[in-house]
């Protein structure tokens, strides 16, 4: 096992973690799954790599969930593509989990890397 | 929940809508790609493909998509179950090889389990029967002898590890005053004995204590048999009187059908308190046992010590011959099944080994399957199964198939089930009721899965490794003759080899102990003997003289009968087993410590009896006139009692018998003649030390007429009757038959537990040569293209069969090897099934061997045919 990480490497999504980001990336407007997987790639700056063996799974949970919605458009090019979009009460989930995964992120931080 | 809701309607209606859609989306998501990949310059062709690698497997999102909105496990478990019955149903030979094998191993171990259940584990029909104890007396050297009613007493008083406890005993009365005679059987019992066994009635009572206090008017419990039988099943019996050896009992109940406690049929049930003799001492034994119902959380060793503690006590107040005498208890299941226990545990081993044996076939059998599956494995993961899928949906298919065989397995037990108790021997308790019921049925379906997962590993195992480059590559054919796989089969096939040398080995080890015990000399001539029981009743044959008289007359009366030859009588004929046992010393013999005084059966026969049974005389004489009553008192020992005292018989001769030992009262006899030693325990059982009494001198009113005869002796059955009936009609018959029949029935247990292990033997012998002809005609198979160039390039047709038996004979050298070490330990576990024989023998495991070896050959031996002959010129212009 090596132990140092390999930066050229794309980062894992957690358990849980692609739900969240997925919704993050419909705050603004909705969006296609190619347009989430680019979204979260550029945002991440490469950092996460997405799968679609993942994408679509918890694109169909969060449809079940009622969190997100679907509706086939036009795209800006002319291409028919699904688009996604946020439910209110999607939004409030997205609010609490980002929320939570802040606060992850900051006690993982002090724990990990401790102010000296 | 909402989840759940949505996926329900899904399910119904809408899951083609979606596919479609999901189908769309992803085809809109390429064109996406693959536009943005135009955008960057690349040709249309070239930008498609791009998007598609890009994408990544699109099977497998698709089927990830699909189980989130389905429920997984449940839609692709039906699948695998369509898909493992289309493939039983593709191969059907394979599948009916592997269904029968198994449904014959699940069939016989359910089959063995219910009666292993029944007999042994099935909790007893009682209240709180785990806590009954039975107990009893045990002296230095014999345990479990019968307990005085004094001790019993002071047990149920005194002692604190028992909430209740009752005494038990049986006895044989003669009941007049309703048509003839009839001998009726009876059980002697305290009034607690009911309710400790949950005995209640249907009509009228049962005893209560004031029944069962000396003095007490005399009462009777009928059964319910007894009651439809002998009494007309009359509902006014309550009030009614039976007359019991000339006694009058009223019969005050009728017990509900169903007690079954003692193991032979009762007609009904008295107090033992009134019964039994006034007993002043400790040591006046009868053949009373005691039942103690056990305190919730009291340790029979508590009750063990608490027990001897009284006995201790009693030996201080009350101090008697039997000071040294302690409790004994033990629980009543272990007390009940405690002699079959080991058969059926070496039974249920064996069917178990059975089992294993069918499952390495059944996984053998299997990994050839899958190995000739190899290339359909392989294109289903190239296309994108998952490993964890694939296992599953092979495991799923084994499992169906288990399912199946399992089913038949059921059919196969309840058939042999029904045979097994016709078969068994009576006197195996609770046999009869062994049925398939929950338990066993739980068993049979516990067995089946544990079955499919043990025979599905092996094939999942090596799936889950397929090398896809290889498997792709190779032909179907060649593509399971990987190292792997082939070390696999072979470890299987050596395994059951194994197993299946232990299961002949035990066969022909039993099979040769039935042999010796059947052959064994009984020490008498039982051929054309005739065993004429009768039991004088009480009440019409007051004494001694009355006795004599009878049995003087009907001896005679036989004697006139043509083809009568001879007439003895014996109280307890060889084969009946132990009759009466006690303690004894030899006077001119050094006098034995307290513990240390050494016991033997005794028995009762007059002076025509050796002479009738056709037994040696090895010193000394037979009875005859001079021994009457009032003359000197006089015995004949057996040879086993002699060798115990003296180098040779002819020394015993003179010197004297005391009967009860040096601490018991008892009559001192002087030996006159030493007889050889009949089988009395049984045709497989070692003789014990015996004594007989002369009839003249101590008459006995229950005997049994042995009647030698010059030709069948169940022809002169009717002529008995006519006799017997002829001199009183009051005199009942206990039983007429053969004294072949006496000695055969001793050996029920042993032919019933040879068939089986003869039975499982034969089975494992079949199912390992289909399994070693699986295994070798799969290795001619894959290697057909190798003989044939072998054979073109000039090896000679020996040549190959040498170089292709080598294997076969390895795993079965390998087999044997290991299944001798195996079948050396288990012997140990066989040891109280052998008789005349050594459980290591030798011989028995050559023979074994050679079974084993001939059965491995002969299944060899077609696959080796066709390696010899395969066609080389034919096979290379396929190639």
């Amino acid at each position: 096992m090596s132990t140092v990480d390999d930066p050229r490497k794309a980062l894992e999504f957690l358990q849980g973690t692609l739900e969240v980001l997925i919704l993050r990336s419909l705050q603004t407007t909705p969006n296609h799954a190619y347009g989430i997987s680019q979204f979260l790639e550029q945002q991440s700056e490469y950092e996460f790599l997405v799968d679609n063996g993942s994408l679509y799974p918890a694109l169909q949970r969060l449809l079940q969930r009622r969190w997100i919605t679907s509706q086939w458009k036009k795209t800006p090019n002319g291409r028919r593509a699904k688009y996604y979009r946020l439910t209110p009460f999607g939004r409030a989930q997205l609010v609490a989990a980002k929320s939570k995964w802040m606060r992850f992120v900051e006690a993982m931080a002090r724990v990990l890397a401790p102010e000296r | 929940m909402r989840e759940w809701w949505s996926k329900i309607c899904r399910a119904l209606h809408l899951q083609n809508g979606l596919e479609n859609e999901l189908s769309d989306e992803i085809e809109a998501h390429l064109d996406l790609l693959a536009a943005d990949n135009m955008e960057r310059g690349m040709p249309p062709e070239e930008a498609r493909a791009a998007a598609r690698r890009a994408f990544g497997n699109m099977t497998r999102t698709h089927e990830n998509a699909r189980e989130a909105w389905q429920f997984p496990r449940f839609e692709t478990v039906l699948a695998d179950i369509r898909y493992g019955l289309r493939g039983i149903r593709k191969s059907a030979g394979f599948s009916v090889v592997v269904i029968l094998t198994l449904a014959l191993g699940i069939g016989a171990n359910t089959a063995i389990f219910s009666v292993v259940y029944a007999v042994l584990l099935r909790p007893l029909p009682y209240p709180n029967g785990e806590r009954l104890v039975w107990l009893g007396e045990s002296t230095s050297n014999e345990p479990g002898i019968s307990v005085t009613w004094i001790n019993f007493e002071h047990w149920r008083q005194e002692s604190d590890s028992f909430l209740n406890m009752a005494a038990f005993a049986t006895t044989d009365l003669t009941l007049t005053g309703r048509g003839d005679a009839v001998l009726t059987h009876a059980g002697l019992v305290t009034s607690s004995f009911f309710e400790l066994t949950g005995a209640k009635p249907v009509l009228g009572r049962l005893f209560t204590e004031a029944d069962d206090t000396l003095g007490a008017a005399p009462t009777a419990v009928v059964t319910a048999d007894f009651w439809q039988r002998n009494l007309g099943g009359d509902a006014n019996v309550v009030g009614q009187t039976l007359r019991l050896n000339g006694r009058s009992y009223e019969i005050i109940g009728m017990l509900r059908p169903g007690l079954r406690f003692f193991s032979r049929p009762l007609d009904f049930y008295l107090p033992i308190g009134p019964s039994r003799v006034t007993s002043l001492k400790r040591s006046d034994h009868g053949s009373m046992r005691a039942l103690g119902l056990l305190k919730p959380g009291a340790t029979l060793a508590q009750a063990r010590t608490n027990l001897d503690a009284i006995m201790q006590r009693l030996a201080l107040s009350d101090p008697g011959p039997e000071d040294d005498h302690r409790a004994y208890a033990t629980y009543l299941t272990e007390e009940t099944t405690g002699e079959i226990r080991p058969t059926l545990l070496v039974l249920m081993s064996a069917v178990g080994l059975v089992l294993l044996i069918a499952c390495a076939n059944v996984a053998s059998l299997l990994l050839v399957r899958s190995t000739g599956r190899a290339r359909e494995i392989a294109v289903r993961v190239a296309i994108g199964a998952s490993r964890g899928r694939l296992a599953r949906q092979l495991l799923t298919e084994n499992l169906v198939i288990a399912a199946i065989g399992g089913a038949l397995g059921l059919l196969v037990a309840s058939w042999c089930l029904r045979t097994l108790v016709l078969l068994g021997p009576v006197d195996i308790p609770r046999l009869s009721e062994a049925t398939l019921d929950l338990p066993v049925l739980t068993f049979a379906v516990i067995t089946s899965i544990v079955v499919g997962l043990l025979a599905g590993l092996a094939p999942v195992f090596t799936a889950g490794k397929v090398d896809l480059t290889v498997a792709l590559k190779e032909g179907s054919a060649a593509s399971g003759t990987g190292r792997r796989g082939q070390a696999l089969r072979s470890t299987l096939v050596i395994t059951e080899t194994a197993l299946t040398f232990i299961l002949a080995f035990a066969s022909a080890l039993l099979v040769r102990s039935l042999i010796a015990a059947q052959t064994s000399n009984p020490g008498f001539e039982p051929q054309h003997l005739l065993a004429l029981e009768l039991q004088l009743p009480e009440s019409r044959y007051k004494s001694d003289e009355n006795i004599r008289q009878y049995y003087g007359q009907l001896s005679a009366s036989l004697r006139a009968e043509p083809g009568i030859e001879q007439v003895g009588l014996v109280m307890c004929p060889p084969g009946a087993g132990d009759c009466g046992d006690w303690w004894y010393s030899i006077l001119e013999r050094p006098t034995p410590a307290r513990s240390d005084v050494p016991m033997t059966l005794f028995n009762i026969v007059d002076g025509a009896y050796f002479g009738a049974a056709r037994m040696r005389v090895l010193a000394g004489r037979s009875f005859s006139d001079a021994d009457r009553v009032g003359g000197s008192p006089v015995t004949v020992i057996n040879e086993q009692l002699a060798r115990q005292s003296w180098p040779d018989p002819q020394l015993a001769l003179g010197q004297h018998l005391k009967v009860g030992g040096p601490y018991t009262e008892g009559p001192t006899l002087e030996i006159v003649g030493v007889v050889a030693n009949v089988s009395q325990m049984g045709l497989d059982a070692e003789p014990m030390p015996t004594f007989y009494y002369p009839f003249s001198q101590k008459p006995s009113s229950a005997m049994v007429v042995m009647i030698r005869t010059n030709g069948d002796p169940a022809q002169w059955t009717s002529a008995a009757r006519r006799h017997v009936s002829a001199i009183d009609r009051n005199v009942p018959i206990q039983s007429l038959r053969t004294s072949e029949d006496w000695l055969g029935a001793t050996l029920k247990r042993r032919r019933f537990a040879t068939l089986l292990l003869g039975l499982f033997g034969a089975l494992a012998l079949v199912l390992v040569s289909v399994g070693i002809y699986g295994v070798i005609n799969y290795w001619v198979s894959a290697r057909q293209r190798e003989i044939a160039i072998r054979l073109a390039l000039g090896a000679t047709r020996s040549t190959i069969l040498r170089w292709a038996a080598f294997d076969a004979t390895r795993l079965a050298a390998m087999g044997i090897v290991l299944g001798a070490i195996g079948a050396w330990g288990a012997s140990r576990w066989l040891k109280s099934l052998v008789f005349g024989v050594t459980e290591h023998s030798p011989l028995m495991l050559l023979i074994a061997a050679a079974t084993v070896l001939a059965v491995a050959a002969l299944a060899a031996s077609l696959p080796l045919w066709r390696a010899m002959h395969t066609d080389a010129v034919q096979n290379l212009h396929e190639a």
